[in-house]
């Protein structure tokens, strides 16, 4: 049986704020198995975003343990963690988060560079690929600023994944997009999902998201309180 | 990814133009003025070198004193084509010599008197004096004859006297006599900033007749190379020559002959002849804390500005990387190590300096060659000191290559702060961050 691509034992996160200690999330147990289109759900505040923070290697818990493809990342030295987060996890924001003066083929690109290696010609087979996967063929040269956001959050997807990486994940990524546009790039994941056998793990409140789900982890104060499959979440 | 990088520093500094422009400018100033002062120094290091070599040394000397008893020296080199002969085939760098006699007399005419450093010259040996003096009444031809002097503006000025004149020079043998000699002013030439205010010319064998002189001894052989940047070099082989063909040779020391014959010579317990081999910086020695002063107070001047600008590259680029501070954290995120935001944010600072240190240096060129063509002439004081008659800037392109690296090597540095702060950003608080 294949390793879970993502393993969270036991995992709290306590931030100090000030005089006062805000737990984020508590004794937080998470199995993802590869090709998973995980949803996680639950009300502002819940611990999503902390969640898919402390999966994603941006920070580290402060207890408990949180594997990524077989690596515990808290224990991995700073440049490990971020090679972990190059190699093998892609990130989709709510508010895009490209980078502003280069244009949608660079944005794209930019991954890849960091990882130093692809051949250029490789690399603007790869992208073009993508672009044309989430149909921006002809926007390469655009800036984001010249992008719906929709279309910005086509490009963030395409990002996340150029380098190939076997998880993804996404915080809410439909949260700043009208209902039409955010069903069009939850069916894009999908999509690659399906298509490539790509981990997505994604947070949001919006039930209609959820529904695309395979699975669906609630959060309530810090707890997961409940996992269900997509049509138990939909029975309810 | 080098590409990548610079794109995206180009992009982000032309994305705060007003602000980037404001601070390229200020770079640019501190280059200008940079340029500007290394010209003035530059140029007054050459216009010395220029004048000097002619008025009052060679590249290289081949000098020396002689004493009679061990108290009293003359500047004199006796029977000179001996030392000379024993080294002349050494000096492949060699572009011409001069036999020159040193003297001091005091001069009195109708009109004044006046105390003078007299050179005692062969104008047929000497190609580079007819280059660097101007006479502005009578003529340099007439120096070649006997009995005659050629004096500079103010001199003749001060003794009332014009070419045809004559005037009596007094000087103490080096037997310890006094002697007088009647000399027909030749020519007037124009004044050479300080070095004119005492150096006068006579032909070789008046100042011979003058000192009760031999044929055959001269002051210094004054050397001229064809480039004076191997002065030293030159001088030390020569130094080493000598001693080896069997003369007396004195320890280098970097004083003009004068200051040497009043203030060491006659200290010294020896008699007879001893060779001195000097540089014309040794000569100039007691001129160059003028370049220095100078030098001093633009460099005191330039760090003043340089510090501000620093002060300024640090507070800008603060707040370029506080309203990035998203963007540097996704990056992060996505997979940026630490050392490239680094490069990154050092990349942005150094093509702001680059861009500003080259501008300001074809501006401070451009305005130094606007003074140049101008010909401004100096305040007389001023030509005093500066040793030149008209402004002239020395601004040479290896010279303006350093001081934009320099400035642009400053500003990278200074940009250290800000990029180490942005570096050390942990991904998820610069995600979050709002501002």
């Amino acid at each position: 049986m294949p390793e879970p691509i993502v393993e969270a034992v036991d995992v709290a996160k306590v931030y100090q704020l000030g005089k006062t200690q805000v737990h984020a999330l508590r004794h937080v147990d998470l199995v993802v198995e590869r090709g998973e289109f995980l949803s996680i759900a639950g009300p502002s505040g819940s611990g999503k975003t902390t969640l898919l923070n402390l999966i994603g290697g941006v920070d580290v818990p402060s207890s408990g343990t949180v594997r990524v493809d077989g690596e515990d990342t808290s224990k991995l030295t700073e440049r490990a963690l971020t090679r972990l987060r190059l190699d093998h996890i892609g990130f989709i924001f709510q508010t895009f988060n490209l980078v502003a003066v280069l244009t949608v083929f660079q944005n794209v690109e930019f991954p890849l560079l960091l990882q130093g290696r692809m051949s250029s010609d490789d690399r603007r087979r790869r992208v073009n690929a993508l672009l044309e996967a989430v149909g921006l063929a002809d926007h390469a040269r655009h800036r984001p600023s010249e992008l719906s956001g929709g279309q910005r959050q086509r490009v963030a997807v395409a990002r996340a994944l150029v380098a190939n990486p076997p998880l993804v994940l996404a915080d809410e990524p439909t949260a700043n997009l009208d209902s039409v546009t955010g069903g069009h790039i939850i069916d894009l994941m999908r999509e690659m999902n399906r298509r490539d056998g790509t981990t997505f793990i994604f947070s949001t409140h919006d039930p209609k998201v959820m529904s695309h789900a395979s699975a669906i982890v609630r959060l309530e104060d810090g707890r997961v309180v409940g996992r269900e499959t997509a049509q138990g979440a939909e029975a309810r | 990814m080098i590409a990548t990088d610079l794109f995206i520093a180009a992009r982000n500094l032309a994305r705060h133009t007003r602000r980037n422009l404001l601070l390229a400018s200020a770079i640019g100033g501190v280059t200008a003025m940079l340029v500007l002062l290394g010209g003035l120094t530059t140029g007054m290091r050459e216009a010395m070198l220029h004048s000097a070599t002619t008025l009052m040394t060679g590249h290289v000397n081949l000098a020396g004193f002689f004493k009679i008893t061990s108290g009293t020296a003359a500047p004199i080199v006796a029977g000179w084509e001996k030392p000379w002969d024993a080294v002349k085939d050494r000096i492949p760098e060699l572009d011409y010599m001069a036999p020159r006699g040193r003297g001091w007399a005091k001069a009195v005419a109708d009109g004044g008197s006046m105390d003078l450093v007299l050179a005692g010259v062969e104008l047929s040996r000497e190609p580079g004096f007819h280059k660097v003096i101007q006479v502005v009444d009578g003529s340099l031809e007439e120096l070649g004859k006997p009995g005659t002097i050629l004096l500079f503006q103010d001199q003749a000025k001060r003794l009332g006297v014009k070419p045809g004149d004559t005037l009596t020079l007094s000087a103490p043998t080096t037997r310890g006599a006094s002697n007088t000699a009647d000399v027909r002013v030749a020519a007037v030439a124009r004044n050479i900033g300080l070095l004119s205010a005492f150096n006068a010319f006579i032909p070789a064998d008046t100042l011979r007749q003058l000192y009760q002189l031999k044929a055959g001894t001269t002051g210094a052989v004054q050397i001229y190379l064809k480039d004076p940047a191997d002065s030293a070099k030159v001088a030390a082989r020569l130094r080493a020559a000598l001693r080896d063909a069997g003369w007396r040779v004195m320890d280098p020391d970097p004083q003009p002959y004068w200051q040497k014959l009043m203030f060491k010579v006659n200290a010294e317990d020896w008699t007879g002849q001893k060779l001195d081999v000097t540089t014309w910086e040794d000569e100039m020695s007691f001129l160059s804390w003028i370049v220095t002063a100078v030098t001093w107070l633009g460099n005191v001047l330039v760090t003043v500005l340089m510090v501000i600008v620093a002060v300024g590259i640090v507070n800008t680029l603060a707040i370029a990387i506080r309203e990035r501070t998203r963007e540097i954290g996704t990056l992060r995120a996505i997979g940026m190590q630490r050392t490239q935001v680094l490069r990154l944010t050092l990349l942005e600072a150094f093509l702001l300096g680059l861009g500003g240190a080259v501008a300001g240096a074809l501006l401070g060129a451009a305005v130094g060659a606007g003074l140049n063509g101008a010909g401004i002439e100096l305040p007389e004081t001023m030509q005093y000191f500066l040793l030149q008659r008209n402004l002239h800037l020395a601004i040479h392109p290896g010279q303006v290559a350093v001081y934009v690296a320099f400035v642009t090597a400053l500003t990278t540095v200074a940009a250290s702060w800000p990029s180490a702060y942005a570096a050390r950003m942990r991904p998820v608080t610069a995600m979050h961050h709002v501002g």
